[in-house]
This record gives C-alpha cells, sequence and structure tokens, in this order.
C-alpha cells in the first residue's frame, strides 16, 4: 500500500515537471492541444466530483462552462480587468448552481439528469436572445496584449494550474468529512440520511464546487479564444464529452479525468488526422471498446489489479 | 421522577396509506436505558412506525416526543443528529466502501454535539467495530462479508452515531440460533453499559421474551398489549392475533 502510493507520488512530480518544462520544446500546435485537453480535464473533474463521487450526473453543466465564458465576456467589455471578471464568472456560476441547486437536487438520479438538461437548453435560449449577450451571433472579447508565442504560453499555464487546482481541491474534500457524507449519497441515499447527512446541502454544496471549476475554465477559454458564441460555449455536447472523458478515466479517482482527457482529446486528434471523412466513428469504436474491456475506466482498473496483487501478497504471507 | 425517566413519548401517532391504516393512533413510551420490545404479525405496523418515528415517512396524525420536542415534523438528518436512529430491515451498506469506512460516516455524522474531527471519528469507529467483533474484517469492503458481519456492521455503524434511542428493525432476521444468541446477549449488554434505550423489533418470539423490559404487541396497526414478557405471552388477546381464535380458547381452558 505504502510502496504504491510512494510510486503514485513519484509519477505525480515527474508529470508535474514534464508538463511545466513542456512549452519550451513543444510546438505551438502541442501546447494548444494540451491546454484544451486541461480544460477538459477540470470540467471533467467538476461532473466526477458530482457523478463518479456523489452518483449525481449533472449532464447540463456546460451551462456554467456558459456562464464563466459570458460573464467574463460581458465584464470585459464593461471595463473589468481579466482578473476582476474572472471571480465574478465564478461567483455568478456558484450563484446560479445553489439557486437551482437546492431546487433540482430534492430530484433524485437520472431526473436530476434530465432537469440540467432542461436548464441548459433554457439558458441557451436565453442567451441567443438577449441584448446583453450580443445574441446568437456570439460577442467578442478584448484581446490579451501578449505576443502570439507569449500568450501560449499564458494560458497553458493558467489552465494548468486550474486543473492542478481542481484535482486538490476535490482530492481534499474527499479525503473530509464532507467527502464521506457525499461517498454516503451515492452508496444509499436513504442510509445516509438515516445516519444524520444533510443530503439536499452536501449535493448543492458539491455542485457549487464544480460550477465553480467549470466556470474558471469558461472564463479562461473566453479570454483566450477572444470571440464566443452560445452554441459553442452552452454546446451540451461539453458535458457529454467530459462524461466520457471521466468513465473512460475512471469515475470516482481523482486523476481519472486528466488520464481520461489526454486519452480520449489524443485518440480523437489523431482519428481525424488518420480518417479525415469518418473520424467519429473511429473515436466512437474506440470508446466503446475501452468500456467494454475497463468499465472502471482506466484507473479503477489500475487500482483494482493494485489491490488483487496486495491480495495475493498478503494470502501468500498468511499461509 | 417517573416522567424524567420517558426519552420518548409517542402520542396517537396514525399513518395512513388511503385507506390502509397502517399506523392507528398508536400511543407509548420509551423510558431510558430499557429494551422495548415492538412485536406483532406481519403488516401489523411495526416498520411503518419506525419510519414515521425517524422521520422517513410523513405522519398522518400524532405526535412523537423525544426529549421534550416534537420531533414529527422534522427530516430523517435533523432527528438522527438529535440521538434518534434506526436500523433498517433489509441491510443498507454503502457500497464501494469498506467496513471501516461505513462505521465511520456514522462516526463522522450521528448525533450533534460531541466531538467529531477526522481523528476521534476514526478512533471512535476502531473501538465500535471491536465491540461488535468486526475489527478483524475492517478493510473488506461490504459486498465481501457475509449477512451476520453486515448485520453487525449497521449496528456497529449505528453505535458509532452514539444515539439515544434506537430503533432496531429485525436485526436478528437470517441469523442462525448461535448468531441470535451472540447478537441478543450484544444487544442487552450495550443497553446495560451505554445507558441506550432500545425499541427491539423481531419475529423470534423467544428472542424478544429473554431480552425486553417491556413488551408492546401491534395487530392491524393497533396497539393491543403493553406489559412484561410473562403478561404478553399469556395474554389471550396476544395468542388470537398470532395463532387465530381456536387456539386463544385452548390456551384458556389448559389455564
Amino acid at each position: 500500500m505504502l510502496k504504491s502510493k510512494k510510486l503514485t507520488g513519484l509519477l505525480l512530480l515527474i508529470a508535474m515537471i514534464f508538463f511545466i518544462l513542456l512549452p519550451r520544446f513543444a510546438s505551438g500546435y502541442s501546447v494548444r492541444l494540451i491546454t484544451g485537453i486541461f480544460m477538459y480535464a477540470v470540467i471533467a473533474q467538476g461532473i466526477n466530483l458530482m457523478s463518479g463521487y456523489m452518483g449525481y450526473l449533472p449532464f447540463g453543466n456546460a451551462i456554467f462552462f456558459g456562464i464563466g465564458a459570458y460573464i467574463t465576456a460581458i465584464g470585459m467589455n464593461k471595463g473589468l480587468s481579466f482578473f476582476l471578471a474572472m471571480p465574478l464568472a465564478a461567483i455568478t456560476a456558484m450563484l446560479f448552481s445553489l439557486v437551482f441547486g437546492f431546487m433540482l437536487l430534492r430530484l433524485r438520479g437520472h431526473y436530476f439528469s434530465i432537469a440540467t438538461i432542461g436548464i441548459s437548453a433554457a439558458l441557451l435560449g436565453v442567451v441567443q436572445n438577449s441584448e446583453i449577450t450580443g445574441g446568437a451571433m456570439g460577442t467578442t472579447v478584448p484581446l490579451i496584449t501578449l505576443s502570439p508565442s507569449v500568450t501560449y504560453g499564458y494560458f497553458y499555464y493558467a489552465m494548468f494550474a486550474l486543473m492542478v487546482l481542481s484535482c486538490l481541491t476535490v482530492y481534499l474534500v474527499i479525503k473530509s468529512k464532507f467527502g464521506f457524507g457525499l461517498r454516503s449519497i451515492k452508496a444509499n441515499q436513504e442510509a445516509a440520511t438515516s445516519m444524520g447527512i444533510n443530503t439536499t446541502y452536501h449535493k448543492a454544496v458539491a455542485w457549487a464546487i464544480s460550477a465553480l471549476f467549470t466556470s474558471l475554465a469558461g472564463a479562461l477559454y473566453a479570454y483566450w479564444m477572444s470571440f464566443i458564441a452560445p452554441a459553442e460555449v452552452f454546446d451540451i455536447m461539453i458535458a457529454v464529452k467530459c462524461i466520457v472523458i471521466m468513465l473512460i478515466g475512471g469515475a470516482g479517482t481523482v486523476l481519472g479525468p486528466i488520464v481520461g482527457a489526454f486519452v480520449v482529446e489524443l485518440v480523437a486528434e489523431s482519428a481525424w488526422s488518420a480518417f479525415p471523412e469518418y473520424h467519429l466513428a473511429v473515436l466512437g469504436i474506440t470508446i466503446i471498446v475501452i468500456l467494454f474491456f475497463v468499465p472502471k475506466g482506466i484507473l479503477g482498473a489500475i487500482g483494482d489489479f493494485v489491490k488483487w496483487r496486495e491480495l495475493r501478497l498478503t494470502r501468500k504471507v498468511s499461509v | 421522577m417517573e416522567a424524567n425517566n420517558v426519552i420518548l413519548t409517542i402520542g396517537s401517532l396514525s399513518k395512513y396509506f388511503g385507506a390502509l391504516k397502517a399506523v392507528d393512533k398508536v400511543s407509548f413510551d420509551v423510558k431510558r436505558g430499557e429494551i422495548l420490545g415492538l412485536i406483532g404479525p406481519n403488516g401489523s405496523g411495526k416498520t411503518t412506525i419506525t419510519n414515521v418515528v425517524t422521520g422517513a415517512l410523513p405522519k398522518t396524525s400524532g405526535t412523537v416526543i423525544f426529549e421534550g420536542v416534537d420531533t414529527s415534523s422534522l427530516k430523517p438528518y435533523q432527528i438522527a443528529r438529535k440521538g434518534l436512529t434506526r436500523t433498517f430491515q433489509v441491510v443498507k451498506p454503502l457500497l464501494g466502501m469498506t467496513v471501516e469506512e461505513n462505521v465511520l460516516v456514522g462516526s463522522l455524522y450521528g448525533r450533534d454535539k460531541r466531538n467529531t474531527d477526522m481523528a476521534s471519528a476514526i478512533k471512535r469507529a476502531r473501538e465500535t467495530m471491536e465491540l461488535v467483533g468486526l475489527e478483524g474484517k475492517k478493510d473488506f469492503s461490504v459486498s465481501d462479508i457475509t449477512l451476520p458481519d453486515l448485520k453487525k456492521m449497521e449496528f456497529a455503524r449505528v453505535l458509532a452515531m452514539e444515539p439515544k434511542v434506537v430503533f432496531l428493525d429485525e436485526v436478528m432476521g437470517g441469523l442462525n440460533p448461535a448468531e441470535v444468541e451472540e447478537a441478543s446477549i450484544l444487544v442487552r449488554r450495550l443497553s446495560r453499559e451505554r445507558g441506550l434505550s432500545i425499541v427491539f423489533i423481531e419475529h423470534i418470539m423467544k428472542v424478544v421474551m429473554s431480552i425486553s423490559d417491556r413488551i408492546i404487541v401491534l395487530h392491524h396497526g393497533k396497539k393491543i398489549v403493553e406489559g412484561t414478557p410473562q403478561e404478553v405471552v399469556n395474554d389471550p388477546i396476544v395468542i388470537e392475533a398470532y395463532l387465530g381464535k381456536r387456539y386463544a380458547k385452548e390456551a384458556n381452558n389448559e389455564g
């Protein structure tokens, strides 16, 4: 147990150093690709906290990405700096999640997922038809005043920091009393409530944490792209893609979203370059094959293997 | 003095499902530190009473006074935090967690106004597992242990909550006679050592008789008899409810 923990720590350290040094030798294309992967890992982590740990699949989580992007865009267009617009976006998304959370999270399981799809569609409609957002045509965001090559590095490190922060937060949350509450809700809500766990409160706070990271990813995305459109940032497929990422990486594991984001994005990218006509079919089949053979995701399967080996070792000792 | 000794008062409690009166104006008291047996044929309302008292189901009418406070409109988690809790007739382990983690959840949450930081909660969980004899299985996943161990785990989880009153809903179901014996000694001991009030719901008459200080018999949602185990077994109404009128007459003639 201790040995595998030390090994994980060492691998993490190597990975950290690798990703910190990467922009020094990688091409601009790779840096942009990996920045996107970090972004998906953050969104997937938000879904992982809700679904992987708590058992509530938030199908409409793209709303927070959209809110994050749009509040940043509107704020900056009104003259705020990015460092003021970003926290404003995060606070708006968290308030939104709390208000709707206390209403929707009374619904159990799939009904909650369906309700979030409804909110997602409704919000898209509102944004597409209001003045302040620039309507369906989208809106521009003030450009960052840095040279293009520095800009790539800037968003790369910002997204990397956000990803590390989201993983660290989820890790600490899951180790805490609150985390045990979340896991109990997934395991058996009736037993959880009979043990004194205020399930609605736990669910709403978990969704607010999820909204926080998803909206920060959206804020960075808006500044990075400098142009956003409603159908793009409120796209339900963002959440769907990140659900796939979570499942492939390993739902209910802290690093699963990162592993999943790399696997899915790299497979999608190579499928796109190798089979330009039917890259989506290749991607789809790959996802099915992975989920068929490792239903618990890549990290789930590795975890099972480590446990199995330890069990075999302890048995050998006891015999 | 007598009034202070009562921890839970159930007053004229009713629960209707449409036209079915599952619980019909049932009243009784639970005293501090006693084991109160709650028996009755299938469908007599035992589990429904548990569900209403612990907040899992809303009442139709009546009152539940726990330590002087009406808890009948509180939510289950609020009632649990006050120190009134239950086990489930069908075990509800937290799947995907180990035995220790299950007990730890009870220890972390449970009754409020006590120390629930991680270190003291883990300590309490370990002590509780030792108490019920589960310390050897603490790292097992709950899906890998036997039914008797699951029942022990659920009991440990409830004890780690440090409640004042526990409704044990058929904790002996599915156990063999030796395990039943072991479990009843444990329940008895804990009630004495911790001053824990237990409402003991059970089908196995022998166990209820040996373990309970007092017994309440329910039939078709109504309380029909209340008394000591001796009074209850000899009561013709009870015999009739359980075995039918013919047996009641025979018992009367013999007596």
